[in-house]
């Protein structure tokens, strides 16, 4: 305690963004189970790609597995340090605070605050959606937990944890300006770093980063190699400020006309590699930090997209 | 009706802090009731106002006429456009639903961006009176009182609960979180049965179901009220209420 804010360095995704590398993080859903298996399995074929990968919170509402559980058990079983993403839609502010003392605890050193869907976009529309905090107010909880040792009523925490705390960007949000200015906000509580969401175009993340101007904050641009065109288009139809290009999409429809599995699953990575290289190409030459890769379920794809990262 | 009262004066005048010129505007409505914006309340707070060094202009809403049912109250800012144009902020004496409807108002429609601050915090939606006022309903879009022998839990436990009460009953069946309270649960139970009803308070209540209160909620009537028409229709009622015979409902009771 007593330290400046950002001075101590908790996890290896903080460190390697101090050391100015070029970052890449992972994405892992667990999902309406009992077990947390697969994303495991998942994580264990991201070892040594990626620094870190996010573990989802009942993503576009939907209810799964608890993330920090998930975490807890990712980490543990494969080495692989996980970034602990925590909503606010479903948790209001005690409930949160428990849960940022219970990640520490269970050794979690990132957490990504968000704000989270609203419960009616996902598969339990009739819950009473909390949103007690939101994602800045969620960041500024975190921060002052773990620099100053307090809760929000402002009473000692024994023991504080000690976490680095995310905060999300849109690029493609339907108004820029406030985005950016949310953004700054973030940033003047004390957000240490920001994986935005998914982009496509580069001329999107272009404005992006004009408009937001020079940053002291890290930050990981979002892309999202889709495994199949079904989720492809889901992202399309489904989440707000991302926009799927037609011919990207138009590729991955192609690939369902595909019989043999093989043969198929080695159409999809070109079109990912193809379409992704250009993005790619073009992101060395922005502000980045680095690359959250949102392979969900897609872990052979990171490799080959690195590669044009080198 | 919804229930109001005025916001501490050193939180009006920060908002205040820069705009020299004011409008006072009140509400026919709500805040007469609570009056928190009817004429009285509106010279007092430019009274204040001047006293603090303002330039006040008052707008007063006469009564029924409320801030919020912009189709009147539209009639006065139309007719004081000037002076709204010519001052720094609006401060309106009402609920957020008259904050918001004027702001919207002189912003959109009389195309004058102007500040619009609140000089009230409302309380919530109450029934009863004349004097004692209590929330009983919370205009949640899918009401449960079909369920609860007619007290909304909602709104009436401390923790909403459908299926009460908690463990934190107090002595006198008060509520856990406020001892001048009845514990809702407690007065479902004893409501139940009275009616007959103790076989449906074993029964377990599904959650409510929120959805129906995704906000904000918008909606539309295909035939809105008619000020003249609404206006003579409630005058025989407003008569019998003044010279008519009182109603002698406990007689008739016990003569039967």
């Amino acid at each position: 305690m007593g330290e400046k804010m950002g001075d101590e360095v908790y996890s290896d995704l903080m460190r390697e963004l101090k050391e100015g590398k070029y970052v890449f993080t992972g994405e892992l859903e667990p999902e309406k189970a009992g077990d947390v298996n697969e994303p495991i399995e998942m994580a264990r074929e991201l070892v040594g790609l990626v620094v870190a990968c996010n573990v989802t919170d009942n993503p576009q509402s939907f209810a799964y597995v608890n993330s920090m559980a998930a975490s807890y058990l990712i980490q543990k079983e494969t080495g692989m340090e996980c970034v602990y993403q925590l909503r606010c839609s479903d948790r209001n502010r005690m409930a949160l605070l428990s849960d940022v003392l219970g990640a520490g605890a269970l050794g979690l050193k990132n957490i990504l605050a968000l704000a989270g869907d609203h419960v009616s976009l996902g598969d339990t529309p009739d819950a009473k959606p909390v949103f007690d905090l939101d994602s800045t107010t969620l960041i500024a909880m975190i921060r002052k937990m773990v620099d100053e040792g307090k809760d929000l009523g402002g009473n000692e925490i024994h023991n504080p944890p000690k976490l680095h705390v995310g905060g999300a960007a849109a690029p493609g949000a339907a108004h820029l300006k406030a985005e950016v200015a949310k953004v700054k906000r973030k940033i003047n509580v004390g957000v240490e770093y920001l994986q935005t969401q998914v982009v496509y175009y580069t001329d999107v993340l272009d404005k992006f980063f004009n408009e937001l101007g020079k940053v002291d904050v890290p930050i990981l641009v979002g892309i999202f190699p889709a495994r199949t065109f079904g989720q492809a288009n889901f992202f399309h139809e489904n989440v707000a400020g991302v926009d799927v290009p037609p011919d990207y999409l138009e590729a991955m429809r192609k690939t369902k006309e595909i019989k043999d599995k093989e043969k198929r699953k080695e159409e999809v990575d070109r079109v990912n590699i193809e379409f992704f290289t250009g993005f790619l190409e073009h992101l060395k030459g922005t502000p980045a930090a680095g690359c959250h890769m949102m392979a969900v379920g897609y872990p052979r794809i990171i490799a080959p997209l690195k590669k044009v990262m080198e | 009706m919804i229930a109001q009262e005025q916001k501490p004066m050193e939180e009006i005048l920060g908002y205040l802090d820069g705009k020299q010129k004011v409008v006072v505007m009140g509400c026919g409505g709500c805040a007469t009731f609570y009056h928190t914006g009817d004429k009285k309340a509106v010279n007092e707070m430019a009274e204040k106002l001047t006293k603090e060094g303002k330039e006040v202009f008052k707008i007063v809403l006469p009564f029924s006429f409320q801030a919020c049912d912009i189709d009147k109250s539209g009639i006065w800012l139309e007719k004081n456009r000037k002076e709204i144009e010519n001052r720094d902020a609006v401060l309106l004496m009402s609920c957020g639903d008259g904050v918001q409807i004027v702001a919207d108002y002189i912003d959109e429609k009389m195309g004058i961006p102007k500040s619009v601050i609140p000089a009230n915090d409302a309380l919530g939606l109450v029934g009863g009176g004349p004097t004692k006022f209590k929330e009983t309903c919370q205009s949640c879009g899918m009401c449960e009182l079909g369920k609860t022998a007619g007290i909304c839990p909602l709104t009436a436990c401390g923790k909403g609960l459908m299926n009460g009460p908690c463990g934190g009953v107090r002595v006198g069946n008060k509520c856990e979180i406020d001892e001048e309270k009845d514990c809702a649960w407690v007065k479902i139970y004893e409501r139940m049965e009275k009616l007959g009803e103790l076989d449906k308070f074993i029964e377990m209540r599904d959650p409510h179901e929120w959805s129906k209160a995704k906000r904000p909620r918008l909606f539309e009537i295909e035939n809105p009220v008619n000020i003249m028409t609404a206006g003579i229709g409630a005058l025989p009622g407003f008569i019998r209420l003044v010279i008519g015979p009182k109603p002698k409902l406990e007689e008739e009771g016990k003569g039967e």
